[in-house]
């Protein structure tokens, strides 16, 4: 029988686990080294002897390497060039990162308003051959989603002068907006030798070891993809997806659920409605960068079983940092667990250190039995409030999402019944308390300690093909993929589109070692082009998903 | 920080025909610019999602005949419930300015409903200004209305209200629809001055609208001193607009935005889906944001030759001299249904443009010194039979204009078809169908 295997590298601890035919086999934590991402995966396999196994279909990883990198700032420099052409001014946003800026308009069909002018472009091509010797050039234009004209003349001009140089194509995720697109092709580019030879020794490693199973990598959006596909960026804030899948892994298909997920310093709570995952209408954000890297709806509060408990002119406060584990398993200081632990919530811990770590927190003479208990219960209450707050927060957010279209307001929001799926390391105890709170029916997930780690393991490989097609000018373009390619089809398409666009997915996922057995069709937007009283043409909008999602469910 | 909200709602299902102007693709560009631009990333900006309006609030306002069971007004109480949600926002302090970017407009949908007209069935300002009073006790409230046809129905709900000020700068009612808008309409007896409608010649640009803001528009509105400006942002004075003939630019929005300075902007019309829409609403927007909009440049550049700088001064003054000398001349009518009090009368007939017919319409008002006065509007389409009729106490109504109101939406109620209280004052909306009260809305 084949096997699954995951791994979560978290920001305390990694969680792996081996998965036959839906039973979890064999499952452990072993602690993160986040200067060592490779050997924390390694040692993670090791535990779980993937040497001595016969039959693994595939392993997967949710790897914080290159979040990582970009927080530390430990990423290369990029050279960023633009083609802003008109609009708003660069200067009203934020760029975290330096830039130059070319000449060239776009208009928002992808029409050139103004060329680019090839005197500019000799001039960076001396720039770029004097600073470096494999200069890394992200070429991002405004609407080069609609036509990538200008980074293409660019970067083959650059190629032609510039020798040794790399170039990144904002076209090649075709996704609005220009500030994000041009971001995130920077850091993707950024992060790309990194993430290789990662992926390189990783596989060397796991070659060593006598597997020859696929590696993939879990991406923001719940999806997978194998670890030579992937766009090293996708990879970023894949910890709050696993413990999403990893609930889904453990629940029944149909329902909807917040999934709450307490780590040691963090809680991350995402949203699944009818079986799926809720995914952000806006990019990732990792620090001062926005990105338009598709990720789920979720949300971090930094709380977690290990926060540490001080106090603040009397109060209890619970910190967002912690100092190592709870007092009550062998640390320094109070933590929630500790709280949980005297309140007989959860049998994790030593009872009388739990005890000494609410002393800790109260004056000599106040440390009656009753003192403790409402020391205790004062800081399951505010960790409570903290992680309800976010739910809330999210609720909100899924209950505003924008919507163009009269449908989508007049059928917004059907009654969805939820419920609170509980999990993570530091969830046993907590599930009476939120209950309570949230007026929700709250159950802890079986497997709650290695829930990422299943999830990661049961993960689907996902994909999405979104067509943006204008007849008129006889051209599509996939924002996924940033092809963009000539239309030869009928100037008022119906059929034709979805067959054509299904194809396309169809014939790309085989690339990417999808199955594309539930291959779903959104619904296809067409807009007629007037002209003069004449349709003259049409854009249609669709997409066909892979969506994300988890193979089987795990057995007890 | 100042905060700027916006709602955008394209309506990309809905249309008022393949080739009608107001379609599908109308907004599809704008959304193209809006979001490639990447506004909403804009640290003072903030999203918000559409809302779908109450009957009740639209009652209060606009009287739906002969019943709302024959009018689709799906789209268009987004489009309302979108202002609504914004201007609940600005209450809440959660916002200093707001756009409201959404089909289907509304300023030529008046105080009476019988179908769609200049692609308008629900009034979004005028909706939104009664629930600002009614919700949150806002008193006195200016609309400037920037599109380049007159926004009659606007006028028409105000027309008796001396606690909305409405300004209307378009292109001249002889030259285009909806042929209204003379400088000679300034308001009814008990509320003289409060429209001010300047006509324009076609051609008029940039230099010319901003003179009239400058010297004549914006201190009408410091005069009346206002607690709120919303500004209806039609967008067809541009110079690429299809329906009219005017010659403004879109960085001449964003400085008439920066003039007007709106508590909230509620899109209006604006037919150039591509060559002016992307560019304008990105140039207010921007103007709203406190952000720099002079890079917003349309990809065709303007070609008519603009009027000059002094033909439009001397016009602007000739114009407003006769504004001023306009005197308010009144007809009195006593009827047997009308209760006691002097009522001023006027007829009406309001065409329908988008289904072709007229409505009729006798007007009485009230004339009070102490109130707005309590209207009484007889309605009728002619291919349907019966009358409907509007009974509005307004809004701070003194105690025999609200008992005139009582007085004769008794008088109607058995005997016309569809009878409407407006109670204003109250805050209650009552409505009558074959002489029985029903209650087509929740609570």
């Amino acid at each position: 029988m084949a096997s699954l295997i995951g791994i979560d590298v978290g920001g305390t601890f990694t969680d792996a686990v081996m998965i036959t035919n839906g039973v979890i086999e064999r499952k452990g934590k072993i602690p993160t080294n986040q200067d060592d991402i490779l050997n924390t995966l390694i040692s993670a396999l090791d535990y779980l002897q993937i040497s001595k196994a016969k039959n693994i279909e595939t392993i997967t990883v949710s790897t914080t390497l290159v979040t990582n990198a970009i927080l530390q700032k430990r990423l290369p420099e990029v050279e960023l060039i633009l083609f802003p052409g008109t609009g708003m001014k660069l200067s009203s946003l934020p760029w975290p990162v330096d830039y130059s800026v070319l000449t060239g308009v776009l208009d928002y069909r992808g029409r050139v308003v103004v060329p680019a002018d090839q005197s500019e472009w000799q001039t960076l091509a001396e720039k770029l051959n004097q600073q470096s010797v494999k200069p890394l050039t992200a070429i991002v234009s405004k609407f080069s989603h609609r036509n990538n004209v200008f980074e293409e003349q660019l970067a083959a001009y650059l190629h032609r002068d510039v020798p040794g140089v790399t170039t990144a194509l904002g076209s090649q995720s075709g996704k609005a907006n220009f500030y994000r697109r041009s971001l995130t092709t920077y850091l993707n580019l950024a992060a790309t030798e990194l993430f290789q030879n990662f992926a390189y020794q990783l596989k060397m490693a796991v070659e060593a070891r006598g597997c020859r199973a696929p590696i993939r990598v879990l991406k923001a959006d719940g999806g997978v993809l194998p670890l030579a596909k992937i766009r090293p960026v996708e990879s970023i804030y894949s910890g709050p997806a696993a413990s999403v899948l990893g609930t889904l892994a453990q629940s029944n298909p149909e329902e909807s659920y917040v999934v709450v997920d307490i780590g040691g310093t963090t809680t991350d709570i995402g949203l699944v409605l009818s079986g799926s995952p809720l995914i952000s209408t806006h990019g990732a954000q990792i620090g001062p960068f926005l990105t338009n890297v598709r990720s789920l709806a979720v949300r971090s509060v930094s709380i977690g079983g290990d926060s540490a408990v001080c106090l603040d002119q009397g109060e209890v406060m619970l910190a967002n940092y912690r100092l190592g584990p709870a007092y009550c398993i062998g640390g320094v200081s109070p933590t929630p667990t500790d709280a949980l632990r005297y309140l007989n919530l959860t049998d994790y811990g030593d009872l009388q250190r739990a005890e000494e770590a609410l002393g800790m927190l109260l004056p000599e003479n106040q440390r009656t039995a009753s003192d403790l208990r409402r020391t205790a219960e004062i800081i399951v209450e505010k960790m409570v409030e903290k992680i309800a707050r976010a739910i809330e927060q999210l609720l909100e957010e899924w209950k505003t999402e924008p919507a163009y279209k009269v449908w989508e307001v007049i059928h917004h929001h059907d009654d969805f019944k939820f419920y609170i799926q509980l999990s993570g390391g530091g969830a046993p105890g907590l599930e009476a308390a939120l209950e309570n709170r949230m007026k929700l029916r709250t159950v802890l997930t079986e497997f709650s300690e290695v829930s990422n780690a299943i999830g990661a393991a049961m993960a689907k490989s996902t994909f999405s093909w979104t067509l943006h097609l204008d007849t008129k000018f006889s051209i599509y373009r996939i924002e996924e993929t940033g092809e963009q390619g000539i239309w030869s089809g009928p100037k008022k398409p119906h059929r034709e589109v979805e067959d054509f666009l299904k194809e396309l997915a169809q014939t790309q996922a085989i690339g990417l070692g999808i199955e594309t057995d539930d291959l779903e069709k959104e619904i296809f937007d067409y807009f007629p082009l007037v002209e003069n009283y004449h349709t003259v043409g049409q854009i249609v909008k669709g997409a066909m998903h892979v969506p994300p999602g988890v193979i089987g469910r795990i057995r007890s | 920080m100042n905060k700027t909200g916006i709602i955008f709602f394209p309506a990309f299902d809905w249309s008022l025909g393949e080739f009608h102007p107001e379609r599908e693709e109308r907004l599809l560009y704008t959304q193209e610019q809006i979001f490639e631009e990447g506004i909403m990333d804009l640290p003072q900006v903030r999203q918000y999602s559409p809302g779908v309006a109450d009957l009740f609030d639209v009652l209060r306002t606009q009287a739906i005949f002969p019943d709302l069971q024959q009018h689709n007004l799906d789209a268009h109480l987004i489009a309302v419930g979108s202002s609504l949600a914004l201007g609940n926002a600005l209450m809440k302090k959660e916002i200093t300015n707001g756009f409201a970017l959404v089909r289907p407009p509304g300023h030529h949908s008046g105080a009476t409903v019988w179908g769609n007209r200049g692609f308008c069935t629900l009034n979004n300002e005028a909706i939104l200004i009664n629930v600002l009073r009614a919700k949150y006790g806002i008193k006195k409230i200016a609309v400037i209305d920037t599109d380049v046809h007159h926004g009659d129905g606007t006028q028409d709900i105000f027309y008796h209200d001396p606690n909305v000020l409405y300004i209307s700068i378009h292109q001249d009612g002889r030259t285009i629809f909806p042929g209204s808008g003379f400088t000679e309409e300034k308001g009814g007896p008990n509320a003289w001055g409060s429209v001010l409608n300047i006509p324009l010649l076609p051609g008029v640009g940039d230099e010319g609208f901003l003179y009239a803001l400058e010297n004549w528009i914006m201190p009408a509105v410091e005069v009346f001193k206002p607690d709120l400006i919303i500004n209806s942002a039609g967008q067809d004075n541009h110079f690429t607009d299809p329906l009219a003939s005017m010659n403004v630019t879109a960085r001449g929005y964003g400085k008439i935005t920066e003039m007007i300075k709106p508590d909230l902007a509620v899109l209006e019309g604006g037919y150039a889906i591509e060559g002016a829409l992307p560019y304008i609403n990105m140039a207010i927007f921007l103007a709203l944001a406190g952000e720099d909009y002079s890079g917003v440049v349309e990809s065709q550049k303007p070609q008519n030759t603009e009027i000059g700088g002094d033909t439009i001064r001397s016009f602007l003054t000739d114009l407003k001299r006769t504004n001023e000398a306009v005197r308010p001349s009144w007809a009195f009518r006593k009827e047997p249904f009308l209760p006691a009090g002097d009522w001023v009368y006027s007829e009406k007939s309001i065409y329908y443009d988008t289904d072709g017919f007229k409505e009729n319409r006798r007007e009485y008002i009230r004339k009070c010194s102490h109130c707005g006065g309590t209207v009484l509007m007889i309605s009728q389409k002619p291919s349907f039979f019966q009358k409907a009729v509007l009974v509005r106490i307004p809004f701070e109504a003194c105690p025999d204009c609200e008992q005139a109101g009582y007085d004769l939406a008794e008088a109607f109620q058995k005997s016309e078809k569809t009878v409407l209280l407006q109670n204003q004052l109250r805050n209650q909306v009552h409505l009558w169908t074959d002489g029985r009260e029903v209650k087509p809305f929740g609570g």
